[in-house]
């Protein structure tokens, strides 16, 4: 009887090595998953891009993993808050990498974070996708002319900013602009490439007046009232997320849009931007002068690949996609095509798959662009609307651009960058 | 002279807020001689708690701000009471490593409770629109702020001056032991300084939420400017700390005019500039 025992357990252990070895987890790349470290900023008023970023990386991983994962390799992921502190990003990425095995890393929504995490991940030799830090610095500096190959964007940078120009070029009525930029390289970056961009388009208009607003400011109304001191025709602000609705709220407040003609929040058509003003745009309080854009904005492109993205992210977040989800959420993907081509995790074939590649995203075609890893796609500007098909704002009237026209393109010239 | 009268009094409403956390702070330095760095997480205590009650539970906004103060001064109580008391005696190192504790404690308290995301309710009805001054609308908000600076102002004055609470409050600020043997129940008059100034602080913080981000680390910014501006005044000096405000938010206000590329700079410029002059601060005897 006690033999019977005996075999019994060995055939049952025989039978549960087999099926654990041809089973789901058989992983062609040899690894126990495929370790995805993700960091953004989850506290303070800038948390819920950090948030989005970590809902966007998640959704792609279960997707991916519920249809088998890449080349039969589970995918695991772990978010870190940065803090919005380059000192806590370098930390983070070192954790992820040294301690917990991260393969690849994603996310970070600060310029200033992405800047110092350039050269450790030269030093780490892993490949970050970067899916919200805009700064143009971090792709024409340190990877078109540092050569940090590490580096790679999936979301528009700054450049995207500089859309207003395209926007407004034919509104002759819109000749004095102001700004209320955000006192640090996003605000001067986008200040600099919108006046580049409106000299060219428009020699007439005039550049009457600026305010800075440190990170963090809460208190808006001495720089409102400083720029209308000059009395602008247009305002371009730069101030994002809880900062953005804070300033539009105290722009009302001053009755600034009974004296402007326009107002162009760059990041206002964020999800939690459009969010924290719905109740002031349904009430026509913006009195149709108020336009944004965004890094992508979830009701275009009207697509089949970007409606199921939209549903699908909404029934499993209960919110709306903001663009950092899109873009982490997107750069999953991407790096499931990557790992699919090179069959490998090494840094070197993953870069040498991703020349090339044309992928078609919630966000539309994203086109690999080789000198500075950044995915050039297009994203619309447009007015702030109420659409009763929506439970919050969006943005209407929109009108989309080429690339190629409001983009900056290698080989990069220096961009002066000034108050 | 419109523009400048205007942005004058743009920054007078700044400065009124600058004025309620910083009295606070003052009030707590003056008399229990504690450097509160939790002051900050107090003020962002009452920001979210004004934005529960009146946000969230649809309590008009003037008795959200008043049970937000309510609340706060009880947390305070309990803070000097059961966490300061004991450490009174010891080297103050300990309480700023205490306060420092708090900071990080509430911080992540409220990011438990309420979430990293920021919160902003709408603005009051009869607090909305804007009267014309200077040729520019003036919003009815900023004139609320500096109606209720200015009598908070005058009702510290008044506390502090006029009362027997006050009367003992400044002997047990003097001196103690002398306060206690006159019969002062100092340790009553501790807590009753520490909720005051924890309700002022909420005050701030509660008024602040149809306008401004209410977040974690909103305190963090303003405990900053706070300390600026009790340093600017004179250390535990009340009227210090309302000339400092006057100056810190006014004269930021004319920065943000006149040399927007120094914005970061300004208000250290000014503590730099009167520190110069008056090392002590304005106020300080």
């Amino acid at each position: 009887m006690r033999t019977v025992w005996v075999v019994l357990v060995g055939v049952g252990l025989l039978f549960g090595a087999s099926w654990s070895a041809a089973g789901p987890a058989a992983c062609a790349l040899g690894v126990p998953a495929i370790k995805l470290g993700v960091q953004g900023v989850a506290s303070g008023p800038h948390a819920d891009y950090g948030r989005q970023i970590e809902m966007g990386a998640q959704l792609a991983v279960e997707e991916i993993n519920a249809a088998g994962g890449i080349l039969g390799c589970r995918l695991e992921m772990r978010f870190m808050d940065d803090e919005n502190r380059p000192a806590v990003g370098v930390r983070n990425a070192r954790f992820l990498v040294t301690e917990w095995g991260a393969h690849f890393l994603y996310g970070t929504d600060s310029s200033g974070v992405a800047m110092a995490l350039g050269p450790v991940l030269r030093e780490l030799d892993r490949i970050q996708f970067f899916t919200h830090a805009a700064t143009h610095r971090l792709t024409e500096e340190l990877v078109a002319q540092q050569k940090i190959k590490q580096i790679v964007r999936v979301s528009a940078p700054v450049y995207q900013d500089a859309v207003a120009a395209w926007l407004f070029r034919d509104r002759r009525d819109v000749r004095r602009w102001a700004t209320i930029g955000a006192d640090y390289e996003y605000g001067y970056a986008t200040w600099a490439i919108f006046r580049e961009q409106m000299r060219r388009l428009r020699p007439d208009v005039e550049f009457v007046g600026a305010a800075w607003a440190p990170f963090l400011t809460t208190d808006f109304s001495p720089h409102i009232a400083a720029v209308m001191a000059t009395n602008p025709d247009g305002i371009i602000a730069t101030p994002w997320a809880g900062e953005a609705v804070t300033l539009l709220r105290q722009a009302l407040l001053q009755g600034v849009f009974d004296r402007i003609k326009v107002w162009f929040q760059a990041m206002g058509g964020s999800v939690d931007v459009l969010e924290g003003i719905s109740q002031e745009v349904r009430e026509g309080r913006f009195q149709g002068k108020l336009y944004a854009t965004a890094r992508y904005i979830h009701n275009w492109p009207n697509t089949e690949t970007n409606r199921s993205f939209v549903s699908r992210f909404a029934k499993r977040w209960n919110r709306m996609p903001n663009y950092s989800a899109e873009t982490t959420y997107s750069a999953v993907y991407i790096t499931k095509a990557a790992v699919e081509k090179a069959r490998s995790l090494q840094t070197d074939r993953v870069i040498a798959a991703l020349q090339g590649m044309r992928v078609e995203t919630p966000a539309g075609l994203r086109v690999f662009r080789s000198e500075d890893h950044q995915f050039v796609y297009a994203v619309p500007a447009g007015k702030v609307v109420w659409d009763p098909r929506y439970p919050i704002a969006v943005l209407g009237e929109l009108k989309v651009f080429d690339p190629k026209d409001y983009w900056r393109w290698p080989p990069f010239r220096p961009l002066e960058l000034s108050k | 002279m419109e523009v400048f009268a205007y942005q004058g009094l743009i920054g007078l409403s700044s400065a009124m807020y600058l004025w309620l956390v910083s009295a606070g702070l003052t009030i707590i330095f003056g008399v229990l001689g504690v450097l509160n760095f939790a002051h900050g997480s107090l003020f962002m205590l009452g920001a979210y708690l004004g934005y529960t009650l009146y946000g969230l539970a649809g309590v008009p906004f003037g008795l959200a701000v008043l049970g937000s103060m309510a609340v706060v001064a009880l947390v305070g109580a309990g803070v000097e009471r059961g966490l300061l008391r004991p450490l009174y005696g010891l080297d103050p190192s300990y309480q700023l490593l205490l306060t420092f504790g708090l900071v990080l404690f509430l911080d992540d308290l409220a990011k438990l409770v309420w979430g990293g995301v920021f919160r902003i309710p709408p603005i009051p009805g009869w607090l909305q629109g804007s009267v014309s001054l200077f040729g520019r609308p003036y919003p009815f908000y900023n004139l609320f702020l500096i109606a209720v600076g200015l009598s908070v102002g005058v009702g510290l004055w008044w506390l502090f001056d006029r009362t027997w609470w006050g009367r003992a409050v400044r002997a047990t600020a003097s001196d103690r032991e002398m306060a206690a043997a006159l019969g002062i129940r100092t340790p009553t008059v501790f807590s009753s300084v520490f909720m005051l100034g924890s309700a002022l602080a909420a005050l701030g913080g509660a008024l602040s939420t149809p306008v401004r981000p209410v977040a974690p680390g909103i305190g963090a910014a303003m405990i900053v400017q706070a300390f600026i501006i009790t340093v600017i005044g004179g250390l535990g000096n009340l009227r210090g700390a309302f000339a400092g405000s006057l100056l810190v938010g006014v004269l930021s206000s004319y920065g943000t005019l006149w040399f927007p590329e120094f914005e970061l700079f300004f208000i250290f410029a000014i503590m730099a500039a009167v520190l110069l002059v008056r090392p002590q601060g304005l106020f300080a005897r």
